[in-house]
């Protein structure tokens, strides 16, 4: 038990980040991994073309893959908590069409990047505003009315997402719109890396020091009073971070699906279902994932494969043996 | 410490029909109150209003006589454990995980439980003899080790009152047994419970009172022996009981046997028959108990009734080893039947009432 408490951490740094420099040598562009280093460490400037490949193109996007991975993965995991229930992703609560929806519109006004973040992550907050409100029924909100809005509120947004393609102008703005929509970390760079790591890093850090706490929200309602924790104030703090964490990904990366669902039940299947330790293996494992994904995204052909691609080819099968082995369950 | 609910009405809208009545009841450190009433009288209601889940429409709830809307939340539930049902319970964790959450009271927000709260949930899970089952699954133990795992949940975080939803329904045989058997063990060692039960036997035999609920939401509450009787049996539930005494070598119960469904009056108001038998009675109460620690429970009980007793004669008897204490009462006779229920109960002591003809 104690040797765990020293080799989990050691472990969850050093996957991610060995990762990490694999595929900062790794792409159709290839660098050697010492030369990596030597780019990295030592300033080496010898070989422009490939400091520069390095600096901003792949570091930039590697560390967005970190941080959308770890992201959604962490948020994945508190909307499970949330619900008690296995199949919540982040698109539960229209979090991620809402977000998706925000980013298409700055798209098609032409917004800035920095813009399109802030626009997107307002969406996304609306969205679940919206839910919110729209669950509740005579004061009292149940988790199945929640989730049930959610749903409906998710479909609204794809609703009017579709109406925004059919109006989008189908040389310039549709394929960029519908490119957005399958999902791309290739748009990464310094300055939107900039206004998006603070939510979800704050988010992030939010949610490793409440990850105890999570476990509570998964009682009964009555249950979790009993605490004397403020279940209510818990449960709005951790949408809060789940939804600003969400809103920010979709808004660099588009709609990457299946993250915030895969990777919390590998944790689980590693670890079981206690969140203090799933919060730090579903950060490590996401980035971890993301990482792979990425690589392989734009490594296995010629041209770049949108993730949201690959991601469903994983996750889809995932999903049907998990409604198979468990129906709604969490453990 | 002491556990009140004054004056208690509850309506889910204002001037909508009371779902509680004006409910009152009171309870101390050792005392277990066994709330009892038919499906739909609002005894799961009466839970959630007394823990404040629910606001009382009318009166409060009170501990140690301060009002709970004037105590923290946190200090509320550091006080107070609450047992929630093991039918149809959902847990993910193992049962260390579980019985951990009991500890949040005593946690702060953004700290983890440390070694001294897994020590406290291990001692927990002793009390409850099933140290042994801390690794496994809460979803792959049997229903009577996940009723035994909530209440050392609800133990771990070191309360003095415990409340319990029917922490005995859906148990085998000797699984309800176990479960009131730990109840009366926690009761003995200080501990405050109240639960609800769907068994009047359970109320008259494990409660030191009992609170009837029926169907309009008005309630009696009052010594298990003197609310608990037939014709109330018959008012609260439509049934027709026989309440009867079975002695065994040295103990003697009370046991409940429904016969019959009864016609249930609609629309009359439920009189409530607290003390049936007003008219008092003459009894001699014999005990003969084999184990010293016993006698101090004993003098508490006839202390609850000591305006009733008229004279009362103690001796040890050192060459066999006990005590022998006779008392004589004048008291209606519930009350007798009552207390000798509550001293037939308790082990190593033998006991037989005798009553006047008159």
């Amino acid at each position: 038990m104690n040797k765990n408490k020293i080799i989990r951490p050691i472990a969850y740094l050093a996957i991610p980040l060995a990762l990490a420099f694999a595929s900062l040598s790794i792409g159709r562009f290839s660098v050697p991994i010492d030369k990596v280093f030597s780019i990295l460490f030592q300033g080496d400037q010898s070989d422009r073309m490939m400091a520069n490949v390095i600096w901003s193109i792949r570091l930039p996007r590697i560390t967005l893959a970190i941080l959308v991975g770890a992201g959604l993965s962490v948020s994945g995991l508190a909307f499970q908590s949330l619900f008690s229930n296995p199949l919540a992703t982040p698109d539960t609560l229209g979090v991620a069409s809402g977000s998706s929806l925000g980013a298409i519109v700055s798209l098609m006004a032409g917004l800035s990047l920095v813009s399109t973040q802030l626009v997107a992550m307002s969406f996304g907050l609306l969205a679940i505003a919206a839910t919110y409100f729209a669950s509740r029924r005579k004061g009292e909100r149940s988790l199945v009315d929640i989730i049930l809005t959610g749903i409906i509120i998710g479909s609204l947004c794809n609703s009017l997402i579709s109406l925004a393609k059919f109006l989008a102008n189908p040389e310039t703005q549709l394929p960029a719109i519908t490119y957005y929509l399958m999902g791309s970390l290739a748009s990464a760079n310094w300055s939107t890396l900039r206004i998006g790591a603070v939510p979800i890093g704050a988010g992030c850090i939010v949610l490793y020091l409440i990850r105890w706490r999570l476990n509570i929200l998964e009682l009964d309602e009555d249950e979790a009073m009993a605490t004397g924790t403020d279940v209510r104030m818990l449960r709005l703090v951790t949408i809060m971070c789940a939804t600003v964490i969400t809103a920010s990904c979709v808004s660099m990366s588009g709609q990457v699906g299946w993250v915030g669902l895969l990777v919390p039940h590998i944790a689980r299947m590693m670890l079981g279902n206690d969140n203090q330790k799933l919060v730090p293996a579903t950060l490590s494992i996401g980035a971890a994932f993301m990482l792979v994904v990425d690589t392989a995204a734009r490594s296995i052909i010629g041209t770049e494969i949108p993730i949201s691609i690959l991601t469903s080819i994983v996750g889809a099968p995932f999903f049907i043996s998990l409604i198979r082995r468990k129906g709604g369950r969490l453990s | 410490m002491n556990f009140e609910v004054r004056n208690g009405s509850f309506s889910y809208a204002r001037g909508s029909e009371k779902i509680l009545d004006n409910v009152s009841f009171s309870v101390n450190s050792g005392e277990i109150l066994a709330i009892l009433g038919p499906n739909g009288a609002g005894k799961t209601t009466l839970l959630r209003c007394m823990m404040g889940f629910l606001d009382w429409t009318e009166g409060s709830s009170l501990i140690d006589g301060k009002p709970i809307s004037e105590i923290s939340r946190r200090q509320m539930w550091n006080r107070i454990g609450y047992v929630p049902q093991a039918r149809g319970y959902s847990a993910s964790g193992t049962i260390l995980e579980l019985v951990l959450l009991g500890r949040a009271s005593r946690i702060d927000l953004f700290k983890n439980p440390s070694e001294s709260d897994i020590s406290s949930a291990m001692n927990s899970l002793d009390q409850m003899g099933i140290r042994s089952l801390w690794n496994k699954n809460a979803d792959q133990v049997s229903g009577g080790e996940l009723q035994l795992a909530l209440i050392a949940k609800a133990l771990a975080g070191k309360p003095e009152l415990l409340i319990m939803d029917e922490p005995e329904s859906n148990l085998d045989f000797r699984n309800q047994l176990k479960v009131m058997e730990m109840i009366q063990k926690l009761a003995s060692n200080g501990y405050s419970c109240i639960f609800n039960t769907h068994y009047p036997a359970h109320a008259l035999r494990y409660g030191t009172h009992s609170l009837l609920l029926e169907k309009r939401g008005s309630a009696l509450y009052g010594l298990s022996g003197t609310v608990v009787n037939e014709n109330n049996l018959e008012k609260a539930f439509g049934v027709k009981t026989a309440i009867r005494e079975i002695e065994t070598d040295s103990r003697c119960f009370l046991d409940v046997l429904p016969i019959e469904t009864a016609e249930k009056k609609r629309n009359e108001p439920t009189f409530w028959e607290r003390e049936e038998n007003m008219e008092s009675r003459l009894a001699i109460v014999a005990i003969i108990i084999e184990n010293r620690d016993a006698v101090e429970r004993i003098n508490s009980l006839l202390h609850e009734v000591s305006s009733y007793i008229i004279g009362r004669m103690g001796m040890p008897y050192e060459k066999k080893g006990v005590s022998i204490i006779t008392v004589v009462m004048d008291a209606p006779q519930d009350i007798i039947a009552a207390l000798s229920g509550k001293l037939g109960q308790l082990p190593d002591v033998s006991i037989k009432t005798t009553y006047s003809k008159v």
